[in-house]
């Protein structure tokens, strides 16, 4: 069977996004080509910021043919007593424009009925390709669509496509575009070049200077930047984004080695790296903790490397002079006498300065240094210092190096270790992915950090809502959870928030804050795979301590689809059901009447040590384990006994029972709110 | 080799050629070639729009004291607008890098993702800036919305950064030792300035007096878009815009009192794509 290949081309992706958007179009045009019935052999990936392309093996020439069978009338309503169609069969019939031969006889359960036959020829593979094509393309995820001229948007404008199904051209029609058989070469090294078969696009494109394989790419990328680690005794300072970065932004990539001068190289490591690996250039690379003299960079194509490399040069000797330049001003002082200027930068109006937040984060430390048992002395020191790097000319510059310079700066001042870490790390987490703080003080002043800019905004009103947050309150408290949860940090974040609020001006109620951040912590659950009911099981009601929230969640999701907690569900949700609204304190066993009452007590009482002791040590998966065995004595209890019974006293004895009973599970969490199939 | 003024003759010639209007730099402080009204309100409305012009660039922060090789508080951009923009606009562009001298196969150039946005302005696009053996040397944007308003048709901003490609040009690694023209460097035209203008911003300029300004200019702005006088309002939204900048640089504002002062601005450029749209496009009036 023939090979099938589609290749779409763009202008220039984005070189970090240009792989997602060809895995998201293989993803989308086999499962098309699945969903069409169209058989196929094994699918090779090909992509650069220029172009994406799959090519298929083995392709089918049509889709498979389907026999549709489609219920009509029972056979006892569809024929008469002679075996003739009765009206309603006919009727039927008519519906499908079908004739009688095409009826047969099957059996649903134990009646039979009457059945059409549809035989739907499959189509040529052509026909469909001219509908899953675009379609593939247009539902691929851009992480922003934009316009250029005509119908369609995406992420860059789409140039050319080529559709080659064995040797024969498929018109394909995309985005005002017609598939053709004209692929682009290099954008100056290569001419376009004409495709004949699906199989030659890797071999073709290599001769118009397109390295469409990924893979070969990073082949050459690694042998580069392994020579220059032999030859230089040093090691590439390589992060992820770094690599996706290079690996994306060329067709034809060529090394090319700078040098960074001498007087570069007394500045701090994060400096120069930073410098280096801004927007994705160069490579830079260390010896024992150092910056090394060398840096590489990939060009597009083959350009003259002596110009590029001068060129390179220049670049990063420009970035780093600034660089070098706002080191020695910022060293003329210490950071400590630069604390006070962080009066004269306005935070926000009711908020009043800088200064002004520092010290609110210096309270806020001042509780958390008690509440977790750090030294206060020191936290104090770093919350004292940890904004003045504001105020240098590096972190104006290079913005993702605050904090870091503020570390660098400390230690240089002589500050402790300890403080100057603490300084270095309270800027983080910054996104999503960033990593955490590492050391107690670290945490303890990214925690004070972002609660103020929760607890500021909110509590002069700035409440985020909708698309509108002007002060990234809801990306700091996203960073407030996921510091309590990843750092495993026991403590009370509502009491901790009503302490600190009198230091806050404003009206909103503390309530308000406290109530944000349970939503945080809510879709902290979600993105960390927790279904939507375990959540609202476990979020059922507020709480400050976040961390047992989702140890809880994380027990309760580790069951979910088990038969054993769906029927706990089911069992609880009785509980829950006759209690809601009919809460009663207190009972005596005395007034048990049935033999139910007393097996539920005696396994409730047994079971409740269980799980009050395991959830004191936040062990909420063995507190679930404990209550799963009372699934039986709880259904067992209502199919012999009636709660809502005549006599008063028997009744709200019952009452108060399941309420105490109640309560014992909605310590792990409200089971009544899982939802359940049935 | 190519003169400073050569290469400003050599863009001009190539887009004129294109069909662009020459037009003339605005008289009034701006941090960028999109705050001229030549394209703040040629890329709104249906109307096709071919323009081209140099555009002297105040960034206050971007201020060296004339020390840095290639860093100043202005420098000069060239500005394209093409509206709607043709299929090949990619290839055009490179066309006019070969026409001012780059020799494009002897060098690097890389089209690296940056999408473009000026809050202040409420215009966001999607695009790249050119790498030329690494250095930045023209912005190249999709606009997407302008003032708010999203854009039907689209158009995209070209943005060279004259210092850099004449860097390329005549071989020199700082822009103060250009040729502006054979007798003229571009340091005797600019070093002084350069030097006294970030002493003004950095050191001097008064917090206090452009915070009062920044106020009389939105409140005048204000009073002319209540007037549907959009040109007028749209002047004082530019040195509301110049004013923010000041202060920003005077290290004045903080995190989030500058994002109020940028929603402050964004506001009037908001008012002023939706009056113009409004009373001057709809009613047809000559532009």
């Amino acid at each position: 069977m023939p090979a099938l290949l589609v290749e779409i081309g763009v202008e220039d992706l984005p070189a970090e996004e240009a792989e997602h958007v060809a895995q998201a179009f293989r993803d989308n045009l086999l499962s098309g080509l699945a969903g069409a019935r169209v058989p196929h052999g094994k699918a090779h990936l090909f992509w650069t910021l220029r172009r994406f392309a799959l090519l298929v093996e083995d392709v089918g020439e049509r889709q498979e043919d389907v026999v549709e069978e489609i219920r009509g009338p029972a056979v006892a309503v569809g024929l008469d007593s002679q075996g003739n169609l009765t009206p309603a069969a006919l009727g039927f019939l008519r519906r499908y424009g079908a004739s009688p031969e095409k009826l047969v006889r099957r059996k649903v359960g134990d009646k039979e009925y009457l059945f059409l036959r549809v035989e739907k020829a499959g189509r040529p593979t052509e026909e469909v390709l001219r509908e899953i094509v675009p379609q593939a393309v247009r539902e691929i995820p851009c992480s922003k669509f934009m316009r250029w001229n005509g119908g369609m948007a995406f992420l860059r404008p789409l140039r050319w496509v080529v559709v080659l199904f064995g040797e024969k051209v498929v018109p394909v029609e995309l985005a005002g575009l017609i598939a053709g058989q004209e692929s682009a070469g290099h954008r100056f090294f290569g001419q376009s070049v004409r495709l004949f078969r699906p199989e030659e696009y890797v071999a073709k494109l290599k001769e118009v200077r397109v390295l469409a394989d990924p893979r070969e790419r990073a082949e050459v990328l690694r042998a580069a930047i392994r020579a220059v680690e032999e030859e230089h005794g040093a090691k590439a300072a390589l992060s992820e984004e770094l690599w996706t970065m290079i690996l994306g932004q060329t067709e034809w990539p060529k090394p090319v080695v700078g040098r960074i001068p001498q007087e570069f190289l007394s500045l701090p490591e994060p400096v120069v790296v930073a410098a280096l690996r801004e927007e994705g250039k160069f490579v830079p690379f260390t010896r024992q903790g150092r910056i090394a003299e060398v840096f590489l960079g990939f060009a597009e194509g083959d350009g003259e490397p002596e110009l590029i490399r001068r060129g390179y040069e220049r670049v990063v000797g420009i970035r780093l002079r600034d660089a070098l330049e706002f080191f020695r001003k910022d060293r003329e002082r210490t950071l400590e006498s630069r604390v006070p200027e962080l009066k004269g930068i306005i935070y926000e109006a009711r908020l009043g300065t800088v200064w002004d937040r520092v010290e609110r984060i210096r309270r806020i430390c001042q509780v958390l240094a008690e509440k977790l048992g750090l030294p206060r002395e020191l936290l104090d020191r770093a919350a004292f210092l940890c904004k003045a790097d504001l105020l240098t000319v590096m972190v104006r510059e290079f913005p993702e190096l605050e904090g870091v310079m503020g570390g660098i700066y400390a230690r240089l001042d002589g500050e402790s270790e300890e403080v100057a870490q603490a300084i270095a790390e309270h800027v983080r987490p910054r996104g999503k992915s960033d990593e955490l703080p590492q050391s107690p003080l670290g945490l303890a002043l990214s925690l004070a950090d972002k609660l103020d800019g929760v607890i500021g905004p909110i509590a002069v009103g700035e409440i985020p809502t909708g698309s509108r947050d002007p002060y990234g309150v809801r990306r700091r408290g996203s960073a407030v959870v996921r510091l309590i949860l990843e750092k495993g940090l026991r403590l009370n974040l509502f009491s901790l928030i009503a302490e600190v609020r009198s230091y806050y001006p404003g009206t909103t109620p503390v309530e308000e804050v406290q109530k944000f951040l349970w939503e945080r912590l809510r879709s902290a659950l979600e993105e960390r795979g927790i279904a939507y009911d375990v959540a609202e099981a476990v979020l059922f009601r507020m709480d400050g301590d976040f961390l047992g929230v989702w140890e809880r969640a994380q027990a309760l999701q580790a069951l979910v689809g088990k038969k054993e907690l769906q029927d706990l569900a089911l069992a609880f949700g009785r509980v829950r059901n006759i209690t809601r609204g009919h809460e009663v304190e207190g009972f005596t066993p005395d007034l048990f009447q049935e033999e139910a009452e007393h097996v539920l007590w005696r396994a409730y009482l047994s079971v409740k040590k269980e799980v009050e002791g395991a959830m004191a040590e936040h062990r909420p998966a063995e507190a679930l384990e404990a209550l799963l065995s009372l699934k039986d004595p709880i259904d067992r209890y209502f199919d012999e006994v009636l709660v809502m019974c005549e006599d008063r006293k028997i009744r709200e004895n019952r009452l108060g029972f399941l309420t105490e009973l109640s309560h014992l599970f909605l310590q792990v969490a409200d089971l009544s709110r899982l939802v359940v199939p049935g | 080799m190519k003169t400073f003024q050569d290469l400003i003759l050599a863009l001009h010639d190539f887009w004129r050629r294109q069909g662009c209007a020459i037009v003339e730099p605005y008289d009034l402080e701006k941090g960028a070639g999109t705050f001229n009204p030549a394209t703040f309100f040629g890329v709104l409305g249906p109307r096709p729009w071919r323009v081209a012009y140099v555009e002297p660039s105040r960034r206050p922060a971007d201020g060296r004291y004339g020390e840095n090789p290639i860093r100043f508080g202005l420098h000069h951009q060239y500005q394209v607008i093409l509206k709607p923009p043709p299929s090949d606009i990619q290839d055009l562009y490179l066309r006019s890098l070969e026409a001012v001298g780059i020799e494009l196969r002897r060098h690097d150039v890389k089209f690296a993702h940056d999408d473009w946005e000026s809050p202040t302005l409420g215009a966001w696009g999607v695009g790249w800036q050119i790498w030329l053996d690494g250095m930045e040397i023209t912005q190249f944007t999709y606009f997407q919305q302008m003032g708010g308003v999203d854009l039907d048709p689209v158009s995209v901003e070209l943005t060279y950064g004259l210092e850099r490609i004449a860097l390329f040009l005549q071989e020199e690694d700082s822009a103060f030792d250009l040729r502006w023209t054979e007798w003229l460097t571009y340091g005797e035209m600019f070093r002084e300035r350069e030097r006294q203008f970030s002493i003004y911003h950095f050191e001097k300029a008064s917090v206090e007096r452009a915070r009062t300004m920044f106020e009389f200019h939105e409140a005048e702005a204000k009073e002319c878009l209540s007037q549907g006088l959009v040109f007028p309002a749209y002047d004082h939204t530019l040195r509301c815009s110049h004013l923010f900048n000041t202060l920003d640089a005077r290290g004045a504002l903080a995190t989030a009192e500058r994002e109020s002062y940028i929603a402050r601005v964004r506001a009037l450029a908001r008012g002023c794509a939706e009056v113009y749209l409004a009373e001057v496009v709809r009613a047809g009036a000559p532009r």
